[in-house]
């Protein structure tokens, strides 16, 4: 087991190489330099002092040994300095991440449990009207936008019903307990993780009910049933773990978009995560906060990779033997 | 066997009626200049007229006193440009890689794949807002942004269904009467290879229409053109009175992506009637 999640983190690393060089080569195609846009931005028009800042960020070098140093101080987690915030890149984002994780991880358990309690439902009630529900509210959910749902909500539940806050993670100018302060952030959660966990859960659910029903018409399944065992045994116990497989896989091919999706959220709900310092970031072309952004959510997103793949490996025995 | 796979198709009622929302969305999009032959985003009337209220904007006006209705229709027209080029650039990135990761094999295949898997690996939405704000906000560059991260599931399935068919008897065949590579490859393979991969194409379409409208919708879209994300982005500061600015638009890119969703499962049941459950 140790061998090999050392072996699969040890894969993230020529991928985390490349995504540092695909960045790099994309900046290089940028019209205005980082200079350009410093010296607007903050009225620097002395030729010496921009020259002294050219040299202070190595812009006086060629590209291959630009990219060398910026691999190099990469590697010794240094992403620069950001102008805009006036700290060091990789402190600003690291104040952002929590809150961009807390996302995630809320929305993928939101498509988890709906999903697939959807899903089970539709496959043991096939062809009812619970299973067309579900297929309706499934085909619904995967074909809207997440961002408009996420305002779609909003309207509903913050605005008509006044049921939750609009936006942002805490309630501004109160000095909560600790168990307030929990109570306050899930209150915040709540529209942004089901906005974008529906998305996943209309998957979930469609991918989930073929597999179930797949799995029901297996030769084991009659087994158990044979024996005697009853219908919810079967489903809980026998049929669900397998067919729980396929969702896993595609939930580790999309932490990609899970993250990216979260950017959109983001925005709409004012949430302090990553994604709304990213969007900042691209607005004022501030580019070393760009690439650190980049960099580090394709970092979050290869991790996550392992320990889905660890799940797998958890799930199914079978592979195991490999 | 056209026939036959048409039949099938015809057979499933969902699919039937995706392909007629995607008609009338393209009828839209046909008949804007000529419904709305001024430009969308010039302003008609005073501003946030609920829909249904007057026959001048059936669909109401918006902050600005712009028509929707005319947004719609033009946005259409972008919508269904963008959901396109992206995905023909999407599909000839993804057919290229793949057919040369496996027809080749080797090395090739495996530095491929590797690069598949970083550009699966780094956020998407993340990745479409670099290049576009590096690039410039033009439609051009939105377009290929959109390619360039959705090429990845075609490219595995094309590598997919060319290693079941490198070995098959015809492509030996060939082989043995000294065709060459390229021509084996786009020919006698590619061909064979195509009818599934033409299908995940049309669901790229889908997610490409979302990622161009959210990339509209954050503000990054072009700004001189009509777009259904972008009038949600400039809807979101009046929920509060009037919604509807926010609602119409969704609606109409909820309905494309449903329907271009049930349409290309209809055509992959078509396909592989087996499979269906």
């Amino acid at each position: 087991m140790g061998r090999i999640v050392i072996r699969r983190l040890a894969q993230v690393l020529p991928l985390l190489l490349g995504v540092i060089v695909l960045n790099f080569t994309l900046i290089q195609f940028a019209p205005g330099t980082l200079l350009d846009i410093m010296s607007a931005d903050q009225q620097v028009s002395d030729p010496v002092l921009i020259e002294r800042m050219r040299v202070l960020y190595g812009m006086d070098q060629p590209a291959i040994v630009q990219l060398g140093k910026y691999i190099w101080s990469v590697l010794t987690l240094d992403f620069g300095f950001s102008y805009r915030q006036n700290a060091p890149v990789l402190d600003v984002i690291m104040t952002h991440l929590p809150a961009t994780i807390l996302l995630m991880v809320a929305s993928i358990s939101v498509a988890l449990v709906v999903g697939v309690t959807a899903g089970v439902v539709a496959s043991v009630k096939v062809n009812t009207i619970w299973d067309n529900l579900i297929s309706l509210g499934a085909v619904f959910f995967f074909a809207a936008p997440t961002f408009w749902l996420g305002i779609m909500l909003t309207i509903l539940f913050s605005v008509k019903l006044g049921w939750l806050p609009v936006g942002g993670m805490r309630t501004v100018g109160t000095e909560p307990s600790l168990v307030g302060d929990v109570l306050d952030v899930a209150r915040h959660l709540v529209l942004p993780a089901l906005s974008l966990g529906l998305f996943y859960a209309a998957m979930y659910a469609r991918i989930m009910r073929a597999s179930m029903l797949e799995v029901f018409s297996l030769d084991f399944v009659r087994t158990a049933r044979s024996k005697g065992l009853s219908g919810s045994t079967i489903v809980v116990r026998h049929v669900l773990r397998n067919a729980l497989l396929p969702v896993v896989t595609l939930l580790g091919l999309q932490l990609g978009t899970v993250v990216g999706g979260s950017v959109v959220v983001e925005a709409v709900f004012s949430w302090p995560g990553i994604g709304s310092l990213m969007l900042d970031s691209v607005m004022s072309r501030n580019y070393p906060m760009v690439l650190g952004v980049l960099v580090l959510s394709s970092l979050v997103v290869a991790v996550s990779n392992v320990a889905v793949d660890l799940a797998y490996f958890k799930l199914d025995p079978r592979i195991r033997a490999r | 066997m056209v026939f036959s796979f048409l039949r099938r198709f015809a057979r499933n009622r969902a699919a039937l009626v995706g392909l007629l929302l995607i008609l009338i969305v393209i009828a839209a999009a046909i008949a804007a200049p000529f419904l709305f032959p001024r430009n969308p985003l010039r302003i008609v009337g005073r501003p946030e007229i609920w829909p249904f209220l007057t026959w001048r904007h059936p669909l109401g006006t918006d902050s600005l006193g712009r028509d929707i209705a005319a947004i719609i229709a033009h946005g259409a027209r972008t919508t269904f440009m963008i959901g396109l080029l992206a995905s023909l650039t999407a599909t000839l990135i993804g057919v290229t890689v793949g057919a040369l990761a496996a027809y080749v094999g080797g090395w090739v295949d495996e530095v491929l794949m590797r690069i598949a898997e970083l550009f699966q690996t780094i956020p998407n939405i993340i990745f479409i807002l670099t290049i576009v704000s590096i690039l410039g906000q033009t439609i051009l560059n939105i377009t290929i942004a959109v390619g360039i991260v959705t090429w990845t599931p075609i490219a595995r399935l094309t590598r997919a269904e060319f290693l079941s068919l490198r070995e098959r008897e015809f492509v030996q065949a060939c082989r043995a009467i000294g065709t060459t590579d390229l021509k084996i490859i786009v020919r006698e393979i590619l061909p064979n290879a195509l009818p599934p991969v033409v299908i995940l194409s049309s669901l790229v379409v889908a997610s490409a229409i979302l990622f161009e409208s959210a990339v509209s919708f954050l503000g990054l879209g072009d700004p001189n053109v009509a777009s259904w994300g972008g009038l949600i982005g400039d809807g979101r500061t009046l929920i509060r009175t009037s919604w509807y600015i926010c609602a119409v638009p969704g609606v109409a890119i909820m309905l494309t992506v449903l329907a271009l969703n049930l349409v290309g499962d209809g055509l992959n049941d078509a396909l592989n009637p087996r499979l269906k459950t």
